[in-house]
């Protein structure tokens, strides 16, 4: 067969196509992936030595449960926040919808290092917020930035956008007419939000969760600069064992167990919702 | 209905208000983060733009970017031509493979590039960094020209080649000007993705390599540079500038395709 009828035929054109991206992709993804899923299982006398370290070991297992603690409470913070600003966007619309989304879109895009240098200013000892606490509690001020709160607080900030955009991307395809009929059929407001407009607004709402609690559990930036020794993270944590201790074989095991818990989530919102929903 | 309308706008206002305070800090003359400001001056905007320390991250920064933008286009553009327009073995495996770098924890890919590109010698240096966010904007891009594709009407293609036009001529004078806004939004995108990523450049992007956000996280955790603040300051001005383009741009698209409409 000669080369130019090779090229006729439908696989090969395709595989030319994707080949150079596959090729990268396997180069700079999966062998870097498998490499450390080797060494997470090389270091010790037994394959599963550093595995066995990490689920035995109560501090490492701590900070694995509060990231997920974490996570869980910045998800439900954000929903609470976003949702009814979304349906503030959608519902009312006009220029307030518009100002309201261009002031995520605007948060969105803005680098989380200038958000997370904005909290510390605000929080930070010699901050506004510090000094209206000096000025009520003179004595024993609270410690604000630093802590679990301020933790929280940055990683809700960061992670509301996204929560925004994924519920009003599919708020917004709700048709009004929808709540036209439940209303002509005698549907006070709040009814009709309960029965056809809430329903019809979830796959937003569990994208949005989905998202950002992937985000938070493997998020590295906003923990290590607001959070103190008592907030780490299990992100903070591989980082740790990298910067400081020289531990790859123990940074591995710890890598490859929050890819697992992560990949689990993906592989339950794939099976109930399908995973090519997500990002749309 | 008006009081969901004020909570709206009380949590628009905290998702706003706290950007803003880096503009009074970036003209603060204090040595540390003190809010109100004791001073005024502005000492840090010449800092910033003279001091090697943030000029050459600055300048790698939009390098790094720039070429993450054009390799990652190259490789993503004729890859999503063949998923859209062929069915081949192996098609389902390449489409998840290209999604796959946006599922993985970044802390994950930093610990995986650090161990793999150190024995390379890339780590510290611009190629390896512009390789690492290329993986990382891939996804980024596949989608957005996806979608793209996804709404071109092949019927423009085959009139074309019913009027003579070969393959060639086809895709350069119908198939690339329909598509050309969707590739620059999916380039712009690969751009911002790797001008913002700031925990894979922490772990790879030391010395001369530095990026932007590598050199804010350090200054915000190591010294507390007032600095951070001009930097802040300019980001948060190229996001508003960005956006305020963004909107007329869109009511221009829409005021023209009325027009065409009448």
């Amino acid at each position: 067969m000669t080369g130019r009828r090779m090229l006729r035929r439908p696989a090969v054109r395709a595989w030319l196509l994707v080949g150079p991206v596959t090729v990268f992709l396997a180069a700079t993804f999966i062998f870097p992936l498998v490499e450390i899923l080797v060494l997470s299982v090389s270091g010790g006398n037994h394959w599963a030595d550093a595995y066995v370290e990490f689920f035995t070991t109560d501090f490492y297992n701590i900070i694995l449960l509060r990231t997920f603690g974490i996570a869980f409470l910045v998800t439900l913070f954000c929903l609470l926040l976003a949702y009814p600003l979304a349906y503030v966007i959608v519902r009312v619309g006009g220029g307030l919808g518009f100002v309201l989304l261009l002031i995520v879109a605007m948060s969105f895009w803005t680098s989380f290092l200038v958000r997370i240098f904005a909290w510390l200013v605000i929080l930070g000892n010699r901050g506004p917020v510090v000094g209206i606490l000096e000025w009520f509690a003179p004595e024993d001020t609270p410690e604000v930035l630093f802590t679990r709160f301020s933790v929280v607080l940055g990683l809700v900030h960061g992670m509301i956008p996204f929560m925004v955009m994924a519920i009003y991307a599919s708020m917004r395809k709700i048709d009004p007419n929808n709540l036209r009929a439940a209303a002509s059929l005698g549907a006070t407001p709040l009814q009709g939000f309960r029965h056809v407009f809430l329903p019809l607004s979830l796959p937003g709402v569990v994208n949005g969760c989905t998202l950002v609690f992937i985000i938070c559990a493997g998020f590295y930036v906003t923990p290590v600069l607001l959070g103190g020794a008592q907030d780490q993270m299990i992100a903070g944590l591989i980082g740790q064992q990298i910067e400081e201790l020289l531990e790859w074989g123990q940074a591995s095991a710890m890598a490859m167990v929050l890819l697992f818990a992560i990949l689990v989530l993906y592989a339950l919102y794939n099976r109930f919702v399908g995973l090519d929903k997500l990002w749309g | 209905m008006k009081t969901l309308i004020f909570i709206a706008v009380c949590i628009a206002f905290f998702i706003a208000a706290p950007l803003f305070i880096v503009i009074p800090m970036s003209f603060s003359n204090a040595q540390s983060f003190q809010f109100p400001p004791p001073g005024y001056w502005l000492g840090y905007y010449e800092k910033y733009f003279t001091d090697y320390h943030w000029t050459v991250p600055t300048v790698n920064s939009f390098v790094i970017a720039t070429a993450t933008m054009l390799l990652t286009m190259v490789l993503v553009v004729p890859a999503a031509f063949g998923l859209a327009r062929n069915r081949f073995l192996g098609r389902s495996f390449v489409n998840y493979l290209m999604m796959a770098p946006l599922m993985v924890p970044h802390i994950v890919i930093a610990l995986a590039y650090y161990l793999f590109f150190g024995p390379l010698h890339l780590t510290g240096s611009h190629l390896g960094v512009i390789l690492a966010h290329t993986c990382l904007s891939v996804p980024v891009a596949f989608l957005i020209v996806t979608a793209t594709l996804k709404g071109f009407d092949r019927n423009l293609e085959r009139a074309a080649m019913s009027l003579g036009a070969g393959p060639v001529a086809t895709f350069f004078h119908v198939t690339l000007p329909v598509l050309r806004p969707g590739f620059l939004v999916g380039a712009l995108f690969a751009f911002l993705h790797s001008f913002d990523e700031t925990t894979v450049a922490i772990f790879i992007a030391g010395g001369d390599a530095a990026t932007l956000p590598r050199k804010m996280f350090e200054s915000i955790r190591l010294e507390s540079d007032p600095v951070i603040a001009v930097v802040s300051t300019l980001l948060l001005g190229l996001v508003l500038a960005g956006t305020v383009i963004g909107v007329f741009v869109r009511q221009r698209n829409e005021r023209s395709s009325t027009t065409h409409a009448d």
